[in-house]
């Protein structure tokens, strides 16, 4: 059997499989939020409690590695300017990469019980009671040892359900990368490209060409996957052939600005040398813009979805609530996209 | 650029430094920190300048110890200012006011006799509330908590007692740092979110005690310090104009204050920089705030506007270093090979900006230190291949260079003998006795025997051995060509090697050779160690024997195993760990062979000696036990080849008397087809994987069909799988 037939038939199983389930299904939708200030405004608010029911997962702190100190520490400890009355919230803690390609073996477990501590005092004092917590890390082969010892040592002090983020590369060459010792993984479909100064690639953040080079992997991936969605925007800074930065609050408005840049296609060449939302600007920079909407995300989610074996219980997590355009996507869009799932 | 691109490619990857340009002989000490270093966020060696709480401490003790007229020793009050805690201050009160006769801790000590009580006490009231300060001012930057710290705790009762001291004090130098605690004080207790989004309130505490008795202190570091928090209090508070005005009179203020004032200073929106730039009082301040700006975001721009405002000013100095040292390593980080014509376009076209502005000021002649300019331009066109223009700048900088100053003297050589050098087409007897000079200098400098400080010259060497040695190579010297630029094809031609050692030991060598030779890498030992191992390979074991013995000192000079032995499995650790009655050297190995090689020509014991002589063989292999043997910093032969071995290991077959031992020989000829395979393709790595498997060859076969009842055919069907293999599935 050829393995396009082989697909097709695979296709039409899942198919009528969803078909048949479609009333069993059991699809949620939830947001992250990332921001170090808590302060959900109403529009956010509002549509936090209709598309996702109040499901939120929140990002407590960032772990990253010091080279003054040569140590691990705690970063971007969320602020809360707001209570969380009513919010069924996950816990993320993001640790980079750098940690676990930094830190002794030996230091692992004072790692896990920190990040526990931090965890429950934060929990504690915001009277959150959470039922699943989730880490999130693009981890290496290089680190793929430090890190999933982290995991056990932090399910094994936790004690809650274990989620982690998990990306594409890693479903694809799970074999070298490897399977991290967790309760549920959470497929990160977006982020997929690469970031470069070529103003002629294709969008990094979701593109077709590209998901397609990883997407055939997923139905082997041996854990339960929930699914991260983006719905962010950004643009990419290029100066002298090289890319500087990355910027999420530089977007197609600020760039529309005819006496700040000249557009072409996706790129905006700077006239001038100036400041603008916090950034320095130099005459002739370019800004390649990456941005998702809602007919993006539609395409996304329909060649995501053959490839997603079925699970109870599934959760659609949006990225994300802080920096969510609105005027783009609202609650019925949103809800639309959850119930393809 | 390329020029270093060249001698780096081969690098092995990790922080490479490419510069030789010194902003040490041009810049003034004061902005050490913000010299360009792609190694460091902050340049040299002081990091508690980095230590937003350790920063001041040095000069708080100085003025302490100068307001008590130098009565408490340095240690003592650094415990006293530093260290202690509100317990351990009163404990040395209590001593000084004879209420205890015990001073702790022992390392501090009071002389009472000179010590002014007053004076003392006045300390002693200051530090009681500045510890209390610490608690919310001074907080330890990073840490896991067993709980959390919350935001910094600013007690009214402490409001009260620090106005109140205020106040009552008489003493201008406590009551400036009073001044500075309130001022501080009211930062912190104005931390609050809702602060943060709260317009500018003229009647805020902060700012009605700073403007108060601004007037009345002396502008010192205490003043620009309390200026400091006034400035974070405008910037907490969106306003960037007067926030990054003030962060620049601090800046202005010393040394300390410059990384905290260039680390704050921040503009949100073009607005906000226009409103700062406004705020100057004069061309000088508003200099100073274009070499923020240029030092943070764009020192091109920052050189153009401060050099339209006052040519003479030293603001552009350390911009002008930044520029070219960040040029230096240009492109030398982007591993990703080839670039798009696009980015190359982008990339000539800042380049040219650059160039041209640097060009334009030095062509001026109106900075206050030209020489600095004009070597600036000579090399930024140095670097951008223009020999022509940077001659032309070395040349005006040759004549405004200040005598006697040893690093700018020798900045200038370094740079022009790159470009000398760099511009060679050819060389003959009269450019060696121009450049033996100059390469001298160099060598000099690397073996520290000649020594400037903060020169920085590394790179140097490699540039420019590498492009004499391919002026040589393009000559045909390859003697020349290969002590500038040491190849391994070099070795595996004898006669080089004899030339270079003749060179080597040649009594009356020219300055130019002497010079040379300091950038050949190797010594005679190793080329005479080299020679050796070549022609033992050769089976020329009398001359081998004989280069060997010249070799003064071996290192090591004992193989690890015994390299006559051999395994049915390759493993050198264990013959390296197994028992040895007899130990050799590389000559002593030599000499044995030479022995047996005599004996089997003689027709003596011919199976033993052809054996003994076909493991000597296997083990100085790759495969083999005794690496260690051509481990040597010069290998001029191929060390995988298997065709001397295999040669020996028939003859022994050929000699055998019995079949176990011609079940050995067999097997271990088997071994030599198989690394043969090895040898010939790339995948030798790659495991056990069916694909890469070499095929069986001819002595696997013999082995299978004609000795199959030997004990020897056992212990290989035992040991190795893929005869195993071989033999069942057949």
């Amino acid at each position: 059997m050829s393995y396009r037939s082989f697909l097709y038939i695979g296709i039409l199983f899942w198919t009528c499989l969803v078909i048949s389930c479609k009333k069993k299904k059991n699809v949620t939708t939830a947001f992250y939020y990332w921001k170090s200030n808590f302060n959900l405004n109403v529009q956010q608010g509002d549509i936090l409690k209709q598309t996702a029911h109040n499901t939120l997962y929140l990002r407590f702190f960032d772990v990253s590695w010091n080279d003054h100190y040569h140590n691990a520490f705690p970063n971007a400890i969320v602020n809360f300017s707001q209570q969380t009355n009513g919010l069924q919230i996950t816990p993320v803690i993001f640790v980079t990469n750098k940690t676990f390609e930094n830190i002794r073996s030996e230091a692992i477990d004072s790692l896990a019980i920190h990040c526990n501590a931090l965890v429950n005092h934060i929990a504690q004092k915001q009277k959150i009671n959470y039922k699943n917590i989730q880490i999130d890390c693009d981890w290496t082969l290089s680190t793929r040892d430090k890190y999933f010892s982290f995991l056990k040592s932090f399910k094994k002090i936790n004690q809650h359900f274990l989620e982690a983020t998990i990306r594409l590369h890693q479903v694809k060459y799970k074999e070298t990368t490897g399977i991290p010792p967790i309760d549920k993984g959470i497929l990160m479909f977006y982020n997929m490209g690469k970031v470069n100064a070529n103003l002629q690639q294709p969008n990094s953040i979701y593109n077709n060409a590209d998901a397609q080079k990883y997407i055939s992997y997923i139905p082997q991936y041996p854990l339960q996957l929930d699914v991260a969605l983006a719905l962010f925007s950004w643009s990419v800074q290029i100066r002298d052939g090289k890319v500087i930065q990355i910027y999420g609050n530089i977007g197609e408005k600020e760039l529309s600005n005819p006496i700040n840049f000249k557009q072409s296609g996706n790129a905006y060449c700077a006239k001038k040398s100036f400041f603008l939302n916090g950034i320095y600007i130099k005459e002739n920079d370019n800004f390649k813009l990456e941005k998702i909407d809602l007919n993006m995300l539609t395409m996304a989610v329909k060649q995501l979805i053959p490839y997603l074996p079925p699970q109870k219980n599934r959760t659609i997590i949006y990225y994300e609530l802080a920096n969510l355009n609105l005027s783009k996507f609202n609650t019925q869009t949103l809800s639309q996209i959850s119930a393809d799932f | 650029m390329a020029i270093a691109g060249i001698v780096w490619a081969c690098a092995d990857g990790g922080e490479e430094n490419f510069s030789m340009f010194s902003p040490e002989a041009f810049v003034a000490k004061d902005y050490t920190p913000f010299f360009y270093d792609s190694n460091y966020w902050y340049y040299g060696q002081s990091v508690e300048i980095d230590d937003n709480n350790n920063r001041f401490n040095d000069q708080v003790i100085n003025e302490w110890d100068s307001y008590l007229n130098h009565q408490l020793n340095k240690p003592t009050l650094r415990y006293l200012l530093l260290k202690a805690s509100p317990k351990g201050i009163d404990s040395v009160s209590n001593y000084i006011n004879g209420k205890i006769s015990k001073l702790k801790p022992d390392s501090i000590q009071v002389n009472m006799s000179k010590l002014d009580k007053a004076k003392f006490n006045n300390l002693y009231g200051y530090l009681k509330l500045a510890k209390e300060c610490e608690k919310f001012a001074v907080i330890a930057p990073y840490g896991w908590y067993d709980t959390p710290p919350p935001l910094p705790p600013v007690s009214a009762k402490l409001e009260g007692s620090l106005s109140s001291a205020f106040n009552k004090s008489k003493d201008p130098f406590i009551k400036q740092r009073l001044w500075f605690q309130l001022v501080r004080y009211y930062f912190f207790n104005d931390d609050t979110t809702k602060s943060k989004t709260g317009a500018i309130d003229n009647k805020a505490d902060i700012l009605v005690w700073f403007n108060n008795y601004k007037g009345t202190f002396p502008q010192n570091l205490t003043y620009y310090r309390a200026m400091g928090y006034v400035a974070g209090y405008y910037r907490r508070k969106g306003n960037y104009a007067l926030s990054n005005y003030l962060y620049s009179r601090c800046y202005d203020y010393s040394y300390e204050l410059k990384i905290p004032s260039k680390f704050s200073f921040h503009a949100q929106q073009d607005a906000d920089w226009q409103a700062t730039l406004k705020l100057a009082k004069n061309n000088q301040e508003k200099i100073t705030l274009w070499h923020m700006l240029g030092m943070e975001y764009d020192p091109v721009r920052a050189i153009k506007e401060i050099a339209a405002l006052d040519p003479k000013s030293d603001k552009m100095d350390l911009l002008l270093s930044r520029i070219i040292n960040m040029s230096e390593g240009e492109g030398e980080s982007d591993y990703s090979g080839k670039i798009a014509d696009t980015a190359q376009q982008a990339i000539k076209k800042a380049e040219a900006r650059e160039v041209n502005l640097v060009d334009s000021i030095a062509l001026k002649n109106n900075t206050t230190k030209p020489y600095y300019w004009n070597l600036a331009a000579g090399y930024l066109n140095y670097i951008y291949k223009d020999y022509k223009k940077a001659g032309k700048f070395y040349d005006m900088a040759k004549k405004q260079l200040p005598v006697n100053d040893k690093l700018i003297t020798a900045q200038y050589k370094l740079l022009t003998i790159l470009l000398n050098i760099d511009e060679l087409q050819r060389i003959d007897p009269k450019i060696e006795a121009k450049i033996t000079e100059p390469l001298a200098w160099l060598a000099n400098l690397r073996d520290g025997k000649e020594h400037i400080t903060s020169l920085r010259f590394d790179p140097a060497l490699g540039i420019c051995a590498n492009h004499i040695a391919q002026i040589y190579k393009k000559q045909g010297d390859w003697l020349k060509a290969n002590c500038f630029k040491d190849s391994i094809a070099f070795y595996t031609d004898s006669s080089h090697v004899q030339k270079l050692t003749d060179l080597m030991t040649k009594s009356q060598k020219s300055a130019f050779e002497i010079t040379m030779l300091k950038y050949y890498p190797h010594t005679l030992d190793e080329l005479y160690y080299s020679q050796a191992t070549v022609l033992t390979y050769k089976e020329n074991i009398d001359k081998a024997i004989e280069k060997m013995s010249l070799v003064k000192t071996m290192n090591p000079d004992t193989l690890a195993g015994n390299p006559f032995n051999s395994r049915l499995n390759d493993c050198h650790d264990c013959d390296h760990a197994a028992h040895q009655k007899q130990k050799f050297s590389p000559l002593t190995f030599l000499k044995t062979m030479k022995g047996i090689k005599t004996d089997l020509r003689a027709g003596k014991d011919k199976f033993r000696n052809a054996w003994l002589l076909a493991n000597a063989y296997y083990n100085i292999t790759y495969y083999g036990n005794a690496r260690l043997f051509y481990q040597s910093s010069l290998i001029g032969v191929d060390i995988t080849d298997q065709s001397i071995t295999k040669k020996y290991y028939l003859l022994a077959l050929a000699n055998a008397q019995t079949n176990e031992q011609r079940a050995r020989c067999t097997f271990m000829a088997a071994k030599c087809e198989r690394n043969e395979y090895y040898n010939s393709t790339d995948n030798n790595n790659q495991g056990a994987d069916e694909a890469t498997l070499p095929p069986p060859g001819k002595y696997f076969a013999d082995l299978k069909n004609h000795y199959s009842n030997t004990k020897y055919y056992q212990e290989v069907l035992q040991e190795c799988g893929y005869f195993k293999k071989f033999v069942t599935e057949k």
